[in-house]
């Protein structure tokens, strides 16, 4: 396998392993925190998944107007992930607040305590 | 292809041979004895020839007790399906990680 | 010409209205309760009134692509779909309708039922922008608007539940579903860059002519996966967890809007599969897929109901099970699509048309189960009874929601069901039995909740009145129910069919 072939598949792979620590912590962790940073870093892998989807060899950033070629990245995916990341900063915030209220409430942020609604 | 089976099926109908029923039942329930006279205890629930308790509350069946039967004779299949239901953060997103992986090998597998 | 402007452009103020109006809400109902009150009250009314108006325009002339941005909105030849399109046709008319019943009924019922809540305006803000969340899931016909709205959607719901948040446990219902939805949601963003990778292209007309041409292993990936997600949104086993915990500590008058975000899911999860996958997979892969999410859900949503002691947490039991009902009929149909068979478009007017009345009857059940608990201040089954002595309103209204959600004739439930049973036996018999005994305990469900609750000695246990804009909210969707129940012939024929044709057909032969 050339180093070629290792550069091209890197980001793919980083967002495989991005998106395995993420689930492993939503899945696993009892501590409500630690979710959430996992749902953190899973909104991280797949921003990488849709940034990288559009990266084509040797193309310019489409930001330019007098580029020397006009062979460009393609920009679609970008927007995607501007949106995205949007909406994660809007779950994240909605998250911590619920977590900060659950704190007040039940005085313990470990899964196993917030069991009042059980059956 | 509605009206083959509907084409039966009218819910006016149904309503007017339903009203005709209880009329005839108010009738047969007119010839019923006129000089009927309530003694002190009519009315009340038989309870095995107990008396009804003085409580009110004590006359009502409570809400868990109504299918105690079902539910114990069904023991093998329910204690298992109400441990599932853990009410655990955790458990909730296992059980769609696994239905992703049933899902994703069944579509794999068949096709 | 003016008239002409607002039927064409109906899509749009179908969404713009209720985001104008949370904002305006949010802003100038900070000020004062009383404006905050009206705003909300104008931007409901015309919200449904812009629902009407592309219901009646769909429903009497033709269906339509929506096309944001294009010289005019409906352009002749659509020749490119570079824009954002929405898909205006009978399928997404019969899911506005079902919205926006139940979004009257709620918002009606709300306006006594939180008065003595703080921080209205807020609440008002919240119910808005779901009801433009789901409107926009179910009408869009571009992947990555639809994954906006899901969020949209997704981050008002879970504000709304937690909104009463003095107490833990709504609160705690409300992480849970956040959690579950935010990863749904991210699952839903994968997906769409895998389809996005492969075919280039994000609108659903355009997708399906690329799907056709070629469906390859990261195309199945990408179906698994939206598939999952859109049936863990719509409550089905066994993903449904979530569900009893989110409908029963919701505030009260809201908890049949959180159960229509749901029923947008499964209207979203159903265009998805008929629109955009049906051409490129086996459909009777497809379509047994989704019999045996709805077979599980029917009968573990029962048995789960019937042990429950708390009232709404067993009328959210009862609507996982029904949802089951909805994916059944759908996927005999889907099962069947192609094959020329006649009870596939039975099975697929029974399942659209107990979507129909589901949100209806269900909206009452949770209604009137709400009177129950705001009045009495009791929510556990045991402690309940003899309430029909002093609130027949309510006892009525009970009566004829449980009556419709067991199928019993001669309610609307009935004739859904009994399509579904007469075409659901044609293809498989063992389905058509478990469909009838689920619907026997669900009968016996309900059976015990009305017993328990109303029917017994008189044991005084009422500590406010009722008061009348709930009983309007309860009644408005009892005339519905009673028109829906005297003429189902009528409501089939003149809703459900086009909402049938709009499924299997809206998306082919749409480009030159």
């Amino acid at each position: 396998m050339s180093w070629d072939t290792v550069f091209m598949i890197m980001p793919y792979l980083t967002v495989v392993i991005l998106l395995s620590i993420g689930l492993y912590a939503v899945l696993f962790k009892k501590n409500l925190i630690k979710i959430i940073m996992g749902i953190a870093i899973m909104q991280n892998g797949t921003n990488l998944f849709l940034v990288s989807l559009a990266y084509r060899d040797g193309y310019y950033a489409p930001i330019f107007t007098g580029a020397e070629s006009t062979e460009m990245v393609m920009p679609t995916p970008h927007a995607l992930t501007l949106t995205s990341i949007v909406i994660g900063l809007a779950t994240t915030a909605l998250l911590l607040s619920f977590t900060m209220m659950i704190k007040k409430h039940y005085n313990s942020i470990n899964t196993e305590d917030m069991r009042r609604c059980k059956e | 292809m509605i009206d083959i089976v509907l084409e039966n099926w009218s819910p006016i109908v149904f309503i007017v041979v339903l009203l005709l029923n209880v009329l005839v039942a108010y009738w047969l329930y007119s010839m019923g004895n006129p000089e009927y006279k309530k003694t002190k205890y009519s009315g009340d629930p038989f309870i095995s020839g107990n008396r009804s308790p003085k409580d009110v509350k004590k006359l009502h069946v409570a809400g868990d007790n109504l299918f105690w039967g079902f539910k114990k004779a069904l023991k093998r299949y329910y204690d298992p399906l109400i441990d599932g239901h853990t009410g655990r953060l955790n458990d909730y997103m296992i059980w769609v990680v696994i239905t992703l992986a049933v899902v994703l090998i069944y579509l794999y597998l068949v096709v | 010409m003016t008239l002409d402007i607002i039927i064409e452009n109906s899509p749009t103020f179908i969404l713009a209205i209720p985001l104008l109006f949370a904002f305006l809400t949010a802003v100038l109902g900070w000020v004062s309760e009383k404006i905050g009150e009206i705003l909300f009250g104008i931007g409901l009314a015309l919200t449904v009134f812009f629902v009407g108006v592309m219901s009646f325009e769909v429903l009497t002339a033709e269906s339509w692509f929506y096309v944001f941005g294009a010289e005019s909105p409906s352009p002749e030849n659509i020749t490119s779909f570079f824009r954002i399109t929405f898909i205006a046709d009978g399928f997404a008319v019969l899911a506005t309708i079902t919205i926006s019943i139940t979004a009257v009924a709620a918002g009606i019922y709300s306006y006594s039922f939180m008065k003595d809540e703080s921080g209205l305006n807020k609440f008002y803000t919240l119910f808005l922008l779901t009801l433009a969340g789901v409107n926009g899931m179910v009408l869009t016909g571009d992947l990555f608007n639809l994954f906006v709205w899901f969020e949209v959607t997704s981050v008002a719901s879970c504000a709304l539940i937690a909104f009463k948040n003095y107490r833990g446990r709504s609160v705690e219902a409300a992480l849970k579903y956040m959690v579950l939805s935010t990863v749904g949601g991210l699952v839903v963003l994968f997906s769409i860059g895998l389809l996005y990778g492969q075919h280039g292209v994000l609108n659903y007309a355009l997708l399906r002519e690329g799907i056709a041409g070629s469906f390859t292993f990261l195309d199945k990936l990408a179906l698994g996966l939206l598939a999952v997600v859109f049936a863990m949104k719509a409550s089905s086993v066994p993903m449904h967890m979530w569900a009893p915990d989110a409908y029963g500590e919701a505030p009260g008058s809201v908890t049949p809007f959180i159960a229509v975000t749901s029923l947008g899911s499964l209207f979203v999860l159903f265009r998805l599969f008929f629109g955009v996958f049906s051409v490129g997979l086996d459909v009777a892969i497809l379509g047994s897929l989704l019999i045996v999410l709805g077979a599980l859900s029917m009968i573990v949503g029962v048995s789960m109901a019937l042990v429950q002691s708390d009232l709404k947490r067993l009328i959210a039991y009862l609507s996982v099970s029904q949802v089951g009902y909805m994916m059944t009929a759908i996927g005999v149909g889907l099962a069947t699509l192609r094959s020329g068979e006649g009870f596939g478009d039975l099975a697929m007017q029974g399942g659209l048309f107990h979507m129909l009345n589901d949100g209806v009857y269900k909206a009452l059940l949770f209604l009137s189960a709400v009177a129950v608990i705001h009045t009495t201040d009791i929510r556990s089954l045991n402690d309940l009874g003899g309430l029909a002595h002093k609130m027949p309103y309510t006892t009525f209204f009970f009566l004829f929601g449980a009556l419709s959600i067991a199928g019993i004739p001669p309610t609307s439930g009935f004739s859904s069901k009994l399509l579904i049973y007469k075409s659901v036996y044609l293809y498989s018999p063992i389905l058509a039995i478990i469909a009838l005994v689920v619907s026997i305990i669900t009968f016996a469900i309900v059976a015990k909740a009305f017993f328990n609750a109303f029917l017994g000695p008189d044991q005084s246990l009422m500590k406010r009145r009722i008061s009348k804009p709930m009983l309007w909210g309860m009644g408005i969707l009892t005339v519905v129910l009673i028109v829906f129940t005297l003429f189902p012939n009528v409501v089939v024929a003149e809703i459900v069919d086009p909402a049938v044709e709009g499924l299997i057909g809206s998306l082919e032969g749409v480009l030159p």
